[in-house]
């Protein structure tokens, strides 16, 4: 157990400092706390590191010793995987990025609007709309699995290239609008009142006027959901069944099935279709990490 | 007042409809949909035939269902202490003077929980494969093992349930350790500094005084946790299916498989509506509980 650096001198006083005993302990302390924050740090960074050093393994090479630095490094398995239309990495790429781009657009603005009138308009209905929002996050999501497959493939509505924005935008929803609800209302009103005696009209201080200063709640949404939206994995299995509309997650147990025992192919599939998430995190990691509290501990 | 801004009504409608309609239509449309389906035998094909709450008798002398929700239960308290005790300890040990690269653990720390559940499946698959897998290459270092006799970890009808938690738990650590430092981060420092002054040992800071100023954000974390733990799906979809046979089966994926694999619509609407209400009545109980440990302290 750590003593802290108080130590009772021989008058009984207090005094600031250590004793060399001491020190010593608190030193074998120190590496011990550093060792196990390195071996915590070093686990979740470590299959990132295992993946990309074997994807330049040959298979062959690979199943020889799974651990070892590649000798021969090679990007064969990046040729190959890329080379082939029949993997379809690149339009699960295209398909995830426009799934999540249109997603994130409609999500930060169906919220920021929805927030916005909640938090500033009173009329009939505004605090069951914010209700009906609420459920939504209270809802669990996974028990629509089968029922939202059924309405869709019913009305003729899966399977198509805006099939997953129209879930992804619902359930991004509450979350938006809490965040921008809450933000708004720490926005002083006077900004507002002096917008309508200059004669701006509702849209116009809603575009121009209070959209810059909400920005910073905005992005936070943003950077929330394109995390959840790139790595969406089950709706998207129920409601998409043609392999061109396919999303990344999708197209990887794909290509589980097709190449259990190839490894390196897997992993370097798997790496390519990580890398935008990857560089995103590893160049905004704080903001990131801001964000995605800030979306956790309100929501 | 505010009348100034206030605008038209017809301005707020047109504003609202759409999201308000695509909300609306992906969460509260299915549910009804799945309730009336629910009372249908409807399997294969488009035919359907009402049978009234059949499908929900059957759901409630379901073993498979039951024994789902058990393994999502065993999730949830294999996760709560696993994330968020483990996460815990380690915002203790970043927080003490003695260690470094505090930004760097914490930007690593946070990283898994970033990825797609698929990926993590993908590579603890990987981790835990029989013959090309890291934990018996490390077990066949250690031991003279052949290769044939290692033990095939997602096969293992007795563990596999807790094999399935550690890349859950593994994912989510540091999540909950961003979130409790971000909470002691708000709390003023010079109550740490008082109460080392006062000779209280790190054990005791952390009892005494950073657990119970952290006590909300900490029921925030549990809450998180049971619901994400009630809905896990893609991890165990892509590491066992559920298998072997039910060993792993969680309730969102056994109505996958009775709905797609099995083809019976009628009753994968029925599972829905049990998973809903199972679901809700856990999540409500907790915060039932919560808000009566919060209110006891409150007083005390």
């Amino acid at each position: 157990m750590a003593q802290g650096n108080v130590v009772v001198d021989s008058k009984g006083k207090r005094v600031y400092g250590k004793t060399k005993g001491e020190r010593v302990r608190s030193g074998i302390l120190g590496v011990i706390m550093n060792a196990v924050l390195i071996v915590f740090s070093a686990s979740c960074i470590f299959p990132l590191v295992w993946m990309f050093y074997s994807s330049l393994k040959e298979k062959r090479v690979f199943n020889a010793d799974i651990v070892s630095l590649p000798s021969d490094p090679t990007l064969e398995n990046y040729r190959r995987i890329l080379s082939n239309s029949d993997y379809h990495l690149g339009s699960s790429m295209f398909n995830s990025l426009r799934t999540t781009a249109l997603s994130i657009l409609m999500i930060v603005l169906f919220g920021y609007i929805i927030g916005y009138i909640l938090a500033r308009i009173k009329f009939r209905g505004n605090r069951l709309i914010y209700v009906v929002l609420l459920m939504g996050m209270l809802i669990p999501i996974h028990s629509l699995l089968i029922p939202i497959y059924v309405v869709f493939s019913n009305l003729n509505l899966s399977d198509k290239w805006f099939t997953l924005i129209i879930p992804y935008v619902a359930f991004g929803l509450p979350i938006a609008v809490f965040l921008v609800e809450g933000f708004v209302k720490s926005i002083p009103v006077e900004l507002e009142e002096a917008a309508a005696i200059d004669g701006s009209s509702f849209t116009r201080t809603l575009f121009s006027i209070i959209l810059p200063v909400a920005k910073p709640i905005l992005v936070t949404v943003g950077i929330i959901q394109s995390f959840a939206c790139w790595n969406e994995f089950s709706f998207a299995l129920v409601l998409i069944k043609s392999v061109s509309l396919q999303t990344v997650p999708l197209a990887m147990t794909q290509f589980k099935g097709q190449f259990a025992s190839d490894y390196p192919k897997q992993m370097a599939a798997m790496l390519l279709t990580m890398s935008p998430i990857i560089i995103l995190y590893f160049t905004l990691s704080k903001h990131i990490i801001k964000g995605m509290v800030a979306g956790a501990v309100k929501g | 007042m505010l009348n100034s801004i206030k605008p038209k009504g017809r301005v707020v409608f047109a504003y609202l409809f759409i999201p308000l309609g695509i909300y609306l239509f992906s969460v509260f449309v299915p549910l009804v949909t799945a309730a009336f389906y629910s009372l249908f035998y409807w399997k294969s094909g488009p035919a359907k035939t009402f049978i009234g709450f059949d499908n929900y008798v059957s759901l409630i002398k379901d073993s498979v269902f039951w024994l789902a929700f058990r393994h999502n239960i065993y999730l949830v308290v294999l996760c709560i202490f696993g994330q968020i005790g483990l996460a815990f300890i380690i915002v203790l040990l970043i927080n003490s003077k003695l260690t470094k690269l505090k930004g760097l653990h914490r930007t690593f720390g946070f990283f898994p929980s970033t990825i797609s559940a698929v990926y993590i499946g993908l590579i603890w698959t990987m981790v835990f494969d029989q013959r090309r897998g890291i934990i018996n290459w490390v077990i066949s270092k250690v031991q003279d093992i052949p290769t044939r006799e290692l033990p095939v970890w997602l096969n293992d009808s007795k563990l596999v349930m807790t094999i399935v938690a550690i890349p859950l738990i593994w994912q989510f650590i540091g999540y909950y350790m961003v979130i409790i430092l971000s909470a002691i981060a708000s709390v003023d420092k010079e109550i740490f500094e008082v109460s080392e002054i006062d000779g209280a040992s790190a054990f005791q800071r952390a009892i005494y005084i950073v657990l119970p100023l952290i006590k909300n954000t900490l029921i925030v974390c549990v809450t998180l946790c049971i619901a994400g733990n009630m809905k896990v799906f893609d991890h165990i979809f892509t590491m066992t299916y559920g298998g072997p046979g039910y060993d792993s089966i969680v309730m969102a994926l056994y109505g996958y498989r009775t709905s797609f694999d099995n083809g019976d619509m009628g009753y994968g609407c029925a599972i829905s509506i049990g998973i809903f209400v199972t679901s809700l009545a856990v999540i409500g109980l907790t915060n039932v509980l919560a808000n009566w440990l919060s209110r006891d302290k409150g007083v005390a």
